[in-house]
């Protein structure tokens, strides 16, 4: 071989393309060649500067979501929705002023999954359209006071930013048949959606841990408070913010 | 389709989102559009998926890129039916000989800015190589592959896409020097 022949298989050397024999001349070549070693040193550079200064891009968070809903509504894979008389029961409940608690559910298991699938597709919902909050701020003073005279409670808010889960919002959302507070928290590009409301309406009873569709589902009821928190962050994380929700309701009803 | 088969689907590709995501915009040059054509990718993804027999997750990542290409390119004719023509003509902004060569020093000094316009500036054909090579570190073969090229037009490429980096690079921090 000659040196235009080595020339140009440079660019296939840097890049780890030639084998055995190959790569040996080429060493041999390039130990002979001054000009080739130059270039070979010069290449070497650019990539390295190419691969320090082009980042590789993260999707944007929105995105994932509307990927998923796509291809969970082109495989005709949906998310279940509340049935008919679920839906009829919630709207006959607000329009006689009744409370959720006080209802004779027959089947306790199809109720829960009924609340898990309002959970699920209040959150998909959310993520995939314009309306993650209501009220857009970093600030629990600015998040909590936005509920007074929406809600007939007053959620607690918290600032975990310094944990790692700084706040992004709130908005009301209608869940197990009741208006419900709805805070959205950030944990890198994934939202977590934390859906309360006030324990005395009655249980709706659910599992306390539940995997739909990649996303994530907690549950619990405290003396005052209910939550589901939902998320397509991982469940161990997921597991690590609920337990900080918990530890400051705690603190906060001391 | 059977919810089992959408997960394996998801299992196979959602993996290479960010991939995707970054394939489309260098291409694109533009986030909605971006967005966009990994939507559609996907969904096209999801129709071929039964003739996909790749079972690792790396074939998952280049039968994905592949159709995000595609996808890209088949937005671009849509857009601007001359587009493919005009970029390809290799003599159209070239700026000097192949030889000459900028100090290496130059290339060490680069910042992001012109690093990022060199590349933005190269036409999409030398584009795609060097994204999918610099910043996906896929192979020559699975380059081939996406770029829908033979291995030795990948090699090619790559070389006279980076010497138009290099002097686009040495040029633009010469004169900020
Ligand atoms: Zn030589």
């Amino acid at each position: 071989m000659k040196h235009d022949d080595f020339a140009a298989q440079l660019d296939a050397y840097g890049d780890g393309e030639l084998m055995g024999n190959e790569a040996r001349e080429m060493e041999r070549h390039l130990r002979e060649c001054a000009a080739c070693a130059r270039a070979h040193e010069r290449q070497r550079v650019l990539r390295a500067t190419m691969r320090a200064q082009l980042p590789a891009l993260t999707a944007p968070r929105e995105l994932r979501s509307r990927v998923r809903l796509a291809l969970r509504a082109a495989a005709g894979v949906t998310p279940a929705r509340p049935r008919p008389e679920w839906r009829w029961l919630a709207a006959a409940a607000v329009l006689v002023g009744i409370v959720v608690g006080t209802w004779k559910i027959t089947d306790s298991r199809d109720a829960a999954n009924a609340v898990v699938d309002e959970v699920l597709a209040s959150h998909v919902r959310a993520l995939m359209g314009t309306h993650l909050t209501d009220v857009a701020s970093t600030d629990q003073h600015t998040v909590k006071p936005w509920f007074n005279g929406r809600l007939d409670f007053s959620p607690p808010v918290y600032d975990f930013a310094g944990l790692g889960y700084p706040l992004i919002g709130g908005r009301l959302d209608y869940v197990a048949g009741g208006p419900v507070a709805a805070l959205a928290y950030g944990r890198r590009q994934h939202v977590i959606d934390v859906f309360l409301w006030p324990t005395q309406r009655g249980s709706t009873g659910g599992p306390p841990a539940v995997t739909r569709q990649g996303y994530h589902m907690l549950h619990w009821s405290a003396p005052d408070y209910t939550y589901w928190v939902v998320s397509d962050l991982g469940v161990t994380e997921l597991g690590e913010f609920s337990r900080l929700l918990r530890q400051a309701d705690s603190t906060a009803a001391r | 389709m059977e919810p089992s088969q959408l997960t394996r689907f998801e299992a196979a590709v959602l993996p290479h989102l960010d991939a995707a995501y970054t394939l489309a915009r260098y291409l694109l040059r533009d986030e909605h559009d971006a967005e966009d054509v990994v939507q559609e990718a996907y969904l096209r993804a999801l129709n071929y998926f039964d003739g996909f027999r790749g079972a690792g997750p790396v074939e998952g990542r280049s039968w994905l890129l592949t159709i995000v290409r595609n996808t890209a390119y088949t937005l671009r004719a849509n857009r601007r039916p001359d587009a493919h023509a005009t970029e390809f003509d290799e003599t159209l902004h070239s700026g000097g000989s192949e030889d000459e060569h900028p100090e290496t020093e130059l290339l060490r000094a680069a910042d992001r800015e012109t690093v990022q316009r060199a590349l933005d500036a190269l036409p999409v054909e030398f584009r795609e190589v060097i994204v999918l090579r610099e910043l996906q570190d896929l192979s020559y073969k699975e380059i081939a592959e996406v770029a829908g090229i033979p291995v030795g037009t990948v090699m090619s490429r790559l070389a006279r896409a980076r010497r138009r980096l290099e002097r686009a690079i040495g040029a633009a921090t010469k004169e900020r020097d």
